[in-house]
């Protein structure tokens, strides 16, 4: 119950923030631009599930997604750090590991709400489009998919959340989120299970769902799991010291 | 102006932003080496010469590097306003025009900076690979592109620095702005002329990293002239709005 409480106090300190409401309208970057390439640049045979490739499940799984839950974790960390506000929410006293929680439950709930933002937004461009067969068959793939990138992102960003309550700042932990994705997307040809990111990408692409991620790999998803899995463990660890240490 | 300029080295000086920065450089020339191992039916990327000094300058403006120095510029110009010095500086008086023009000359600098660093790491990491295959005119080339690059991408990022100054709402946003700015450079240089219009992928028109006709250098000229243009209009228009 304590940390329902807390994950609503989250959400209300949130609210007034208009940062957040903007960043959610850049879930539609990429089904804008690929209505653009769709429509202008490529004669593709109107096939829904390249479309959607382009508009959820390329580069916004890589980059756009993750920079932003990045760039939400920091943002809910710096804000009492910088006003130092930790002290008093120890006093009151709130356990560090469920004010820890309460922001990664904020990240998850954000990180979905994104990936819902970006379904509707690929469904109304691709309708737009008119030339792709649009059945319901389709539409709920794109809906199942975009719901498991949304959950399993969220916890591929554990690293970047634990990394933002070591630091008082927010220059190094927005940087560190730049790396984070940038590497996400080009560790997938060497190695996908060393990295969270592109670990998540497998799990999303498995059974060759998703036309031309990895299909080359042998596809192992316990151990693309155990990656996200291990990543986040030592991260709660991290977190744990590091809002120890802040006295 | 030398003497605002030299302050404004000496404050620079002691922010760990600038190591943040040089980490973020160090670490895209170490992403763009790792992508290089990728085998190709036996033959890796990184063993073209050539290759890593290539691919280093596009991949690192597409998704890192012009978010970094917006970043920079931002927080120089907005942190005096924030951390209220700018009350002590008024007083002096220093001229605020002259104070941000140093601001923005010593973002321009950095810039360059950056991206000779990303010049050096992939140089060494080519010459240690294969050195026999470098020739000094390629080398010389890659140097011209890269100084191009910095330059370039200062004026094309201009926009936003002065915008987010001009806004004062938190200079963090300068990097959401760039950072997606940056990322739609990806799709522009899907079509020619949008590749020469789009200051992003214009730089690269310039730099000589694509091919290009004559009247597509002119346009991309004329993109980030468009650019500065437009960052001197909001900053002369921040000076009357004091």
């Amino acid at each position: 119950m304590a940390l329902l409480k807390l994950i609503q106090i989250e959400f209300f300190k949130l609210r007034r923030r208009k940062f957040v409401w903007m960043m959610l309208f850049s879930a539609l970057i990429m089904p804008f631009l690929s209505y653009l390439l769709f429509k202008y640049a490529w004669s593709t045979g109107g096939d829904p599930v390249q479309f959607y490739k382009w508009s959820a499940f390329g580069l916004t799984l890589f980059i756009v997604l993750p920079v932003v839950l990045g760039i939400l974790s920091t943002m809910l960390m710096y804000n009492e750090n910088q006003y130092d506000m930790l002290k008093q929410i120890w006093i009151v006293p709130v356990s560090k590991m469920r004010y820890f929680f309460s922001k990664f439950f904020v990240v998850l709930i954000y990180s979905i709400c994104f990936m819902i933002v970006t379904a509707l937004g690929s469904v109304i461009f691709s309708i737009l489009l008119g030339g792709l067969a649009l059945d319901w068959q389709n539409t709920l793939f794109l809906i199942r998919k975009c719901l498991e990138i949304g959950v399993i992102t969220a916890f591929a960003m554990l690293p970047i959340l634990a990394i933002s309550t070591t630091q008082k700042g927010y220059i190094l932990p927005v940087a560190i989120t730049l790396i984070y994705a940038f590497l996400g997307s080009i560790i997938v040809s060497i190695n996908m299970y060393i990295h969270p990111l592109s670990s998540m990408a497998l799990i999303v692409a498995r059974n060759g769902d998703i036309p031309g991620l990895n299909d080359t790999q042998v596809i192992s998803i316990p151990l693309a799991f155990f990656s996200i899995f291990v990543w986040g463990i030592g991260s709660v660890l991290l977190a744990n010291v590091a809002l120890a240490r802040r006295k | 102006m030398r003497t605002l300029l030299w302050a404004e080295h000496q404050k620079i000086r002691r922010l760990s932003f600038v190591w943040i920065a040089i980490f973020a450089t160090v670490m895209v020339a170490v992403i763009v080496f790792l992508s290089g191992l990728t085998d190709n039916d036996g033959i890796r990327d990184i063993d073209t010469a050539g290759w890593y000094m290539a691919v280093a300058q596009p991949l690192g403006t597409f998704f890192v590097l012009p978010a970094v120095i917006a970043l920079l510029g931002s927080y120089m110009i907005c942190r005096e306003e924030q951390e209220h010095t700018i009350e002590s500086l008024r007083l002096i008086p220093v001229n605020e025009a002259k104070l941000t023009l140093a601001k923005m000359i010593i973002t321009l600098i950095y810039s360059i900076l950056f991206y000779l660093l990303l010049f050096a790491i992939t140089l060494l990491t080519e010459a240690g690979l294969h050195f026999s295959d470098l020739s000094i005119g390629m080398v010389m080339n890659f140097l011209k592109a890269y100084i191009l690059d910095g330059l370039c991408i200062f004026l094309a990022i201009s926009p936003i620095i002065a915008l987010v100054s001009y806004m004062k709402k938190g200079y963090w946003i300068a990097l959401v702005i760039t950072e997606f700015y940056s990322f739609i450079g990806l799709f522009a240089s899907t079509s020619n002329t949008l590749k020469a219009l789009y200051p992003i992928t214009a730089v690269f028109t310039i730099s000589g990293y694509y091919e290009a006709s004559a009247s597509q250098v002119i346009l991309s000229c004329i993109s980030l002239l468009f650019c500065v243009g437009f960052s001197a209009v909001i900053l002369a228009s921040m000076k009357k709005y004091k």
